[in-house]
C-alpha cells in the first residue's frame, strides 16, 4: 500500500516535471531568449506571491477544508502595511503588523469553521468579499508607493551577482520550512490525519479543533508573507491587490497533486505546479495571448488536474480491490489444501 | 399516540424557527428601508422603487436557480460569467438581426445557459469535482470565452431595438416588465420545489445524499438538473441584464454570483443543503437589492456593497448554524425526556402486571 502510494506520488510529480519540460520546449520555439539562465531564474518572480499563498492553502486543503479568501487577506495586509508605514513608522514595524493582521484574519476563518462548525466553503466565500471590502474601506485611493528599497527588494531585488531574484529565494526557503513542518513534524501528521478522517482523528486523541484552526492561521500568515513580496514586486499598496489571483492559487494546489478531498499531498508537488503555471503564463504572453484567454487554459488545467487525480485514484482503488480479491482466493486455496492435507 | 405528539412537537418547533427566520428578513428589510428613507431624499419615491424592482428581478432570478443548487448541498459560482456571456450574445444577436422575435432570443440565452449549467453538473457529478472548485474553474473559463467572443467590442444601446429596451422601461400595472418575469420565475420555482416530486428530491439529496441514494433517488441526475436549472436561469438573467443595462461588454455581470449567494443565504437556504425556500431566497434578493440601491443613493462607494455582501453571508451562515444547533439540541433533549417517560410508564405497567401474579 505504502509502495503504491509512493509510486503514485513519484508519477504525479514526474508528470509535472515532464509538463514543465514540454511547455519549456514550446516557449523556446516562441522565443530564443527563453532558454537563458537569466530568464529561467526570473520566470517565476511575478508569480511568487501566488506561490506563497498556494503553500498556505496546501495546509488547508490537506486538512479537507478550503480557503478562497487568501487573496483578500493579502489585500488587507498590504493596505494595512501601506497605511501604517505612511504615518512615519519603520517599514519593518508596519510589515510585522500586516503579518499579524493577516494571521488574525486567517484565524478568524478558522474560528468560524472549527469552533462554530460552519462549512469552510460558505465562510471563506463570505470573508472573500468581506475582507476585500475591508481593504477598500481602510484605503481606497492610490496606494502608497514610496517603500524603501530595503523592503521592496523582497519582491524585486536580486542577489549573487544580480542574477538570483530574492523572491525566488524567499519562496524556496519558505517551501523548505513549510515542507519540514508538514512532512517531518507531529503537527504535520495531525493535519493529514484530520484530512483523512476527522472522526478517526478525534478518537485517536488529536486536538482536531486546534489543528483545523491552525491550518487557517497558516493560510492567513502565508497570505501576509505573500503581501510582502507583492508590495516589493509591484511597488505599491492598493486595495485591489491580487484580485483575480484565486484561480492560479487554487490551480497550483490542485495541480500540485494535493487531494481536493483532503488527506494527501506534498509541498514539492505544489512548488512544481507553481513553476509550471508561471512558465505556462510566460509562454502564453510570448504568444500574445491575453490574460482572460489565458484563464481559459489555467481553468481547464485546474479541472483536468482534479479529473486526472480522481481517475488515478479510482484505478488505484480498483487495482487494490483486485489484488485483495486475488490474495483472498489464494488464502482460500491454501486453507483448503491444508484442510485436505489434515484429513 | 406518543410518537404522534412527538412529531407534532418537532414540527411546530421547526416551523416556529422558520417563521422567525422569515420575520427576521422582514425586520431587516424594514430597518433598511427606514434607514435609507431617513438618510436619502429620493429613496421613498415610486421611480426609485421601480428601479429597485428591476435590480431585484435579475438577482431574484439568479437566486431561484442558486436555491436549487444550494439545496442539493452544492454551490454555483459561475453564474456571473454565464450572465455576462448570455447578455452579450443576446444583445449582439438582436443588434445584428433587428427583426428577431424576443422569444427566440430568450430561447437562445436560456439554451446557452442550460448548456453551460450542464457542463458544471457533469464536472460535479461525473467528474466528482467539489462544486466550489468546479465552478471557480468554469467562472474563469466562461469569462475567458466571453473575452474571446467580444474581442474588445461592446454592444451599445442605440444598436438595440426599442421593444427590447422596453422590457426595463415599460411598467405594466406599475411594475417593470422584468420584475413580472422574475415574479413568474419565482412562482414556478416555488411550486416546483413545493409540489413536484423532482423538486422534493432536491431536499432529500441535500439532507442526506446517501439516504437519498438508498431511497432510490437518482442523486447524480438530480444534482445535474439543479446545475442546469441554475445555468438556464442565469441565461434568462443574462437576457434581462442586457435589457436593463442596454450596453454590454466583456466584464458584464462580474461578481453577480455574490449577490445571488448572499440573497440565498440571507433568505435562509441552509448552506449544508436540504432546507430553504424560494420565497426566502426572493426576500433575500429584495433585501440585497434594496440595500445596494440605498448605498448608491447615499453615494457610498462600490466597496461598501462588497463589504455588505461578505459580512451578510458570514453573519447569516453563523446565525443559522447556531440556531440549527440549538434546535437540534432542544429536539434531542425533548426526545430523551419522552423516552425516559415512556420507559418509566412501561416499567410501571410491567410492575402492575407483576403484582397480581
Amino acid at each position: 500500500m505504502k509502495r503504491v502510494a509512493a509510486a503514485l506520488l513519484l508519477r504525479w510529480e514526474s508528470v509535472l516535471v515532464l509538463l514543465i519540460i514540454a511547455v519549456g520546449l514550446w516557449c523556446r520555439s516562441l522565443s530564443p531568449l527563453f532558454l537563458t539562465k537569466l530568464n529561467l531564474l526570473d520566470l517565476a518572480t511575478p508569480y511568487i506571491f501566488v506561490g506563497l499563498m498556494a503553500l498556505g492553502l496546501t495546509f488547508v486543503v490537506i486538512a479537507a477544508e478550503i480557503d478562497i479568501s487568501v487573496a483578500s487577506i493579502l489585500a488587507v495586509s498590504v493596505v494595512v502595511i501601506g497605511q501604517i508605514y505612511e504615518t512615519g513608522t519603520s517599514i519593518w514595524f508596519a510589515a510585522t503588523v500586516g503579518l499579524l493582521v493577516a494571521t488574525a484574519l486567517g484565524l478568524f476563518n478558522g474560528f468560524l469553521v472549527a469552533a462554530l462548525a460552519l462549512p469552510s466553503l460558505a465562510v471563506t466565500l463570505g470573508t472573500l468579499a468581506a475582507y476585500r471590502g475591508l481593504a477598500f474601506l481602510i484605503h481606497s485611493g492610490e496606494g502608497v508607493a514610496t517603500f524603501p528599497t530595503g523592503f521592496t527588494n523582497i519582491g524585486i531585488g536580486y542577489v549573487w551577482g544580480q542574477q538570483v531574484p530574492v523572491a525566488l529565494l524567499v519562496f524556496v526557503g519558505t517551501a523548505i520550512g513549510l515542507g519540514f513542518l508538514l512532512h517531518a513534524t507531529r503537527f504535520g501528521r495531525y493535519i493529514y490525519a484530520v484530512g483523512s478522517s476527522r472522526e478517526a482523528a478525534r478518537y485517536s486523541g488529536i486536538p482536531v479543533t486546534s489543528v483545523r484552526m491552525a491550518v487557517f492561521g497558516i493560510s492567513g500568515f502565508m497570505a501576509g508573507v505573500a503581501g510582502f513580496v507583492y508590495i516589493g514586486f509591484f511597488g505599491s499598496s492598493r486595495a485591489d491587490a491580487a484580485d483575480g489571483s484565486l484561480l492560479d492559487v487554487v490551480t497550483a494546489v490542485v495541480l500540485g497533486g494535493v487531494d481536493i478531498f483532503g488527506g494527501s499531498g506534498s509541498i514539492v508537488g505544489v512548488v512544481l505546479a507553481v513553476f509550471l503555471i508561471a512558465e505556462l503564463r510566460n509562454g502564453m504572453q510570448l504568444d500574445n495571448i491575453g490574460g482572460d484567454t489565458q484563464n481559459i487554459v489555467i481553468g481547464c488545467l485546474l479541472l483536468g488536474a482534479i479529473l486526472a487525480g480522481n481517475g488515478i485514484r479510482a484505478l488505484q482503488a480498483s487495482g487494490l480491490r483486485q489484488r485483495l480479491a486475488r490474495a483472498r482466493k489464494k488464502e482460500v486455496v491454501r486453507t483448503k489444501g491444508q484442510a485436505e492435507g489434515i484429513s | 399516540m406518543n410518537l404522534g405528539s412527538r412529531m407534532v412537537g418537532a414540527n411546530t418547533l421547526a416551523q416556529a424557527a422558520f417563521r422567525l427566520r422569515e420575520a427576521g428578513i422582514f425586520i431587516a428589510l424594514a430597518v433598511a428601508v427606514l434607514f435609507f428613507w431617513a438618510r436619502a431624499d429620493n429613496f421613498m419615491t415610486v421611480s426609485n422603487w421601480q428601479n429597485i424592482a428591476t435590480d431585484v428581478a435579475i438577482v431574484a432570478v439568479l437566486a431561484v436557480g442558486q436555491t436549487m443548487v444550494v439545496l442539493t448541498r452544492n454551490i454555483d459560482l459561475s453564474v456571473g460569467s454565464i450572465v455576462g456571456l448570455t447578455a452579450y450574445i443576446s444583445s449582439d444577436t438582436l443588434a445584428k438581426h433587428q427583426g428577431l422575435p424576443l422569444g427566440a432570443v430568450v430561447l437562445i440565452a436560456v439554451a446557452i445557459g442550460l448548456g453551460l449549467g450542464l457542463v458544471n453538473g457533469l464536472l460535479v457529478t461525473v467528474g466528482r469535482i467539489p462544486a466550489i472548485i468546479a465552478t471557480i474553474g468554469t467562472l474563469a473559463i466562461y469569462r475567458g470565452l466571453l473575452f474571446e467572443i467580444t474581442n474588445g467590442k461592446n454592444v451599445l444601446a442605440f444598436q438595440l431595438p426599442e421593444r427590447f429596451l422596453d422590457l426595463a422601461a415599460k411598467k405594466p400595472l406599475g411594475l417593470p416588465t422584468l420584475a413580472w418575469i422574475a415574479l413568474v420565475v419565482g412562482v414556478i420555482g416555488a411550486a416546483f420545489l413545493r409540489w413536484s416530486p423532482w423538486g422534493r428530491d432536491f431536499y432529500a439529496v441535500g439532507s442526506n445524499p446517501d439516504a437519498a441514494r438508498f431511497a432510490g433517488i437518482p442523486v447524480g441526475r438530480r444534482v445535474m438538473s439543479a446545475f442546469m436549472i441554475s445555468g438556464g436561469l442565469a441565461g434568462l438573467a443574462g437576457f434581462m441584464f442586457a435589457a436593463r443595462f442596454a450596453s454590454v461588454d466583456a466584464v458584464a455581470g462580474t461578481n453577480l454570483e455574490f449577490d445571488a449567494v448572499t440573497a440565498v443565504v440571507i433568505g435562509g437556504v441552509n448552506v449544508f443543503g436540504g432546507s430553504g425556500t424560494v420565497l426566502g431566497a426572493v426576500l433575500g434578493a429584495v433585501l440585497v437589492a434594496t440595500i445596494q440601491d440605498g448605498f448608491t443613493l447615499l453615494k457610498l462607494s462600490e466597496f461598501w456593497k462588497i463589504f455588505f455582501n461578505g459580512t451578510a453571508i458570514v453573519v447569516a451562515v453563523t446565525i443559522d448554524a447556531l440556531v440549527t444547533q440549538r434546535l437540534q439540541e432542544a429536539l434531542r433533549r425533548r426526545r430523551r425526556a419522552e423516552i425516559v417517560a415512556a420507559r418509566e410508564q412501561a416499567g410501571a405497567t410491567a410492575r402492575e402486571r407483576e403484582v397480581p401474579t
